[in-house]
């Protein structure tokens, strides 16, 4: 009976059916994945969990916490790949529900490992198990949003992506009204949070795995017609995701996506000590959180507005703005910081997380127009793992640079003006490779006349 | 079917709108 409810035929929709229904569903997954965004809000209290108000002697250490979000990325980048096909295969209602299993499991088996006070629990619990349910959640929809928006695929994937970018500003203040709620004096609520949240989540995901649909085949938009004489850089062939994984193409868009990443994650991390040094004096620990939530803001709001933007004026010359812009706006950074100008370092900030946001959420688009529609979910999977080897390079250059100018007596403020400028080098990188981007090959097209699914 | 896709949106609308004003909020605390 589940696996009837859950198999892919019965998720075909029938005659009549309002696409207006597949993208709520899209985003009640990414809106709930997106939690790992906010993960930080649980960094602190994780490392008081004997000591309760403090730091006491057996707590773990902050370096050892933070561990877990790194995981929960890394498994992200990897599951999205090891587990694309299969998401393909079986459709959008499955995955969301494993995804939805998952992550749920991962905070309770989290929940778990707070009370027994084991922090490979809790690796295991959020970094692994709910590693699998980000990136199985995170693609699940992808693919079925293009099918279904064949029209405006930047508009369909920037709403649900945008849901990703969404749950961090969901998940920060409702983990802090939890814990403060379940407060006593023998518990700083981490783990009747962390129960809580694995239910809420799970619940909330369910709505994405009650009304996600698939088109039925050959479904078109009322009205539409593809166009006769496509777009430079769009085809209408196909590209089997072993296939384009081989090609130059993919490896383009893996480094272009990777450098977008690497550039914003890097910042991201670094974003609240480095607006506090930089304006020493002028900014506090607490404006500085709000400064990370405006980023936060701006990085969700990026997904969208640069997604149907590149409806418009294409992928490649989306892209081709993130990184020259992106230059210009990290270049000028230090500048700003050194006339101590509040505003308008602010204003490139924000800037700068649009485009880091608008990165991911154009990026599934870009796929559909070099490899076309039949296995973009898994060829998606697979160019995730750029986002997995940024969320480790990113921070931990930052890190490395800064303590390396640290001991070599710059002054704190000034140790960021070197990570702006490398930031710049990322992004010429990123300008070259998607400037090289070409049509794939013909002899890499899918020759079946029926487009037919993945392995 | 118009009110379910309403439902819908209302469901995953009223939580991010939620945030977004907390967010908000505090994002004002920086002026």
């Amino acid at each position: 009976m589940a696996g009837s409810f859950l198999s892919r035929e019965s998720t075909i929709a029938p005659p009549g059916f309002s696409r207006a229904m597949v993208p709520p569903a899209a985003l009640a997954v990414h809106l709930s994945i997106g939690q790992v965004y906010a993960f930080s809000t649980f960094n602190l209290p994780l490392t008081h969990l004997i000591g309760l108000t403090h730091s006491a002697p057996g707590d773990w250490d902050i370096k050892e916490v933070v561990v877990t979000f790194s995981i929960a990325i890394a498994i992200l980048g990897l599951a999205a790949a090891l587990f694309g096909p299969w998401v393909e295969r079986v459709g959008p209602r499955k995955s969301m529900f494993v995804a939805a299993l998952c992550f749920g499991g991962g905070f309770i088996v989290s929940a778990v490992g707070v009370h027994y006070h084991s922090l490979f629990l809790i690796y295991l619990g959020y970094g692994v198990l709910g590693g699998c349910g980000l990136g199985i959640g995170y693609i699940s929809p992808v693919s079925t949003l293009i099918k279904w928006f064949p029209d405006r695929p930047g508009v369909a994937t920037g709403l649900a992506i945008m849901g990703f970018g969404g749950g961090a500003l969901i998940a920060a203040p409702l983990s802090v009204l939890l814990m403060a709620h379940f407060r006593t004096p023998t518990s700083n609520g981490v783990l009747e949070t962390f129960v809580t949240m694995g239910v809420i989540y799970f619940m909330f995901m369910m709505i994405g795995v009650y009304s996600a649909r698939v088109p039925a085949e050959g479904w078109k938009p009322a009205g539409w017609t593809p166009p006769a004489t496509p777009p430079p850089l769009v085809t209408q062939a196909h590209v089997a995701v072993d296939v384009a994984w081989r090609t130059p193409q993919f490896w383009l868009l893996w480094v272009v996506l990777c450098m977008n990443v690497t550039a914003g994650i890097g910042v991201l991390g670094q974003a609240s000590p480095m607006i506090q040094e930089i304006f020493a004096g002028r900014v506090n620990a607490a404006t500085a959180a709000g400064f990370v939530g405006l980023l936060s803001f701006f990085n969700m709001i990026g997904r969208f507005f640069w997604a149907s933007t590149s409806d418009y004026i294409g992928r490649r010359n989306t892209y081709t703005v993130f990184f020259a812009l992106g230059i210009l706006l990290y270049f000028s950074v230090p500048s700003l910081g050194r006339a101590g100008s509040l505003p308008l370092f602010v204003a490139a900030f924000v800037v700068i997380l649009s485009m880091y946001g608008g990165g991911f959420a154009t990026v599934p688009a870009y796929l559909r127009d070099i490899f076309g529609t039949m296995h973009v979910g898994a060829i998606h999977g697979r160019l995730l793992t750029a986002w997995a080897v940024a969320g480790v390079l990113g921070p931990t250059l930052i890190t490395s640079i800064r303590a390396y100018e640290l001991k070599s007596g710059v002054p704190k403020a000034q140790t960021y003006s070197v990570t702006m400028y490398l930031m710049c080098a990322f992004l010429l990188i990123g300008l070259i490779c998607n400037f090289c981007m070409r049509p794939v090959d013909e002899k890499h097209h899918h020759r079946a006349a029926a487009p037919q699914r993945s392995p | 079917m118009k009110a379910k896709s309403v439902l819908l949106w209302l469901a995953v609308g009223v939580p991010l709108l939620w945030g977004v004003v907390k967010t908000l909020q505090n994002a004002m605390k920086l002026f």
